[in-house]
């Protein structure tokens, strides 16, 4: 079950339109290394961890990626809300408006969509762990991509938040892994 | 094998806890801990010269939401270190501490400005559905 609260995990606030960035910004969104391939992995693992520490740890950091998906789409939103079908073109995202509108729609920065295959659910807890530490390593190295993209503090603000994060997720991950790694699994 | 006393060499550059005993942690405030993205200061890992960025609230209503948001976060940081110790006593205080602290704090803010969750709807309007919503422009200038 899920409760959804009224803000983001960081504040997202920016002023300045930017069609270059918002293009960018959406594979962490629906890239293989974004934010819902993070959720959905973990979301789909939980299920055949072997004990408590596994189950609350992929089920809690399952839910704050979540939360870094929204934040993400927020940020694509802001970016585009006053864009215009010509600033669109120009910017190459011509083809996303005829499919999508200015809707929000899982992609890489390529227009490729988001698709399952991203990530694996193998039921191994050793699989698993090994996979989501690399699945963090993926996603701090393509914030840092995204941030030598761009100048602007309000997206730069953001973008150093969610990639500590992901800092943050792999250490939980490592220790999680070590331990199973020490019991035997 | 490559590795005869070591099943695999990557276990060499890791530290291998015990999740029974509670490390020594250097947890900082709620706020620093927010601003920052991580709520341990020996864990942090700034990129390149950046450090992090100071929020400017824009008025009492922005300040405070940002100070439910940072109490929020220290709990949500402080509920994936106790996953893996449940038995770390002090940083179990501290996460309690701060469940309370952010209750009281959003309460005050329920009351002034509207519910962050369904169930905090105060007024006899149903007020969940007013904007702003999270991912709206908030105080955009002429470009969003």
């Amino acid at each position: 079950m899920f409760k959804y609260v009224k803000y983001t995990n960081y504040p997202i606030n920016i002023k300045k339109k930017d069609l270059r960035m918002a293009k960018y910004l959406i594979t962490q969104f629906g890239g293989a290394n974004g934010e819902l391939g993070a959720a959905m992995r973990y979301f789909s693992q939980k299920f055949s961890m072997p004990d408590d520490y596994g189950k609350a740890l992929l089920n809690d950091i399952a839910t704050e990626e979540l939360g870094h998906c929204e934040m993400i789409a927020s940020m694509v939103h802001q970016l585009t809300k006053n864009a215009t079908i010509k600033e669109l073109e120009e910017a190459g995202l011509g083809g996303m408006y005829t499919e999508h509108g200015k809707g929000i729609y899982p992609t890489n920065s390529n227009g490729v969509p988001f698709t399952v295959t991203y990530f694996a659910v193998t039921g191994d807890p050793l699989a698993y762990i090994m996979e989501d530490m690399a699945a963090e390593q993926k996603a701090r190295a393509t914030y840092e991509n995204l941030i030598n993209l761009t100048d602007d503090e309000d997206i730069i603000r953001i973008l150093l938040f969610l990639r500590q994060r992901e800092v943050v997720h792999y250490n939980r991950f490592k220790e999680l892994f070590m331990y199973y790694k020490k019991k035997g699994y | 094998m490559l590795f005869e006393d070591n099943d695999f060499d990557i276990n060499m550059a890791f530290f291998i806890p015990d999740l029974s005993i509670s490390r020594h942690t250097n947890i900082l405030n709620p706020t620093e801990g927010f601003l920052k993205g991580n709520m341990f200061q020996d864990e942090y890992e700034p990129y390149k010269n950046f450090t992090y960025f100071k929020l400017n609230p824009k008025d009492e209503k922005e300040r405070l939401l940002y100070q439910v948001m940072a109490l929020s976060f220290a709990i949500n940081d402080l509920n994936l270190y106790l996953d893996l110790h449940p038995d770390a006593k002090e940083v179990l205080d501290l996460f309690q501490k701060y469940v309370k602290d952010e209750k009281e704090l959003r309460a005050i803010y329920v009351k002034k400005y509207g519910p962050l969750e369904v169930t905090e709807v105060t007024s006899n309007k149903f007020n969940w559905i007013d904007s702003p919503w999270p991912w709206d422009s908030k105080g955009g200038s002429m470009y969003v």
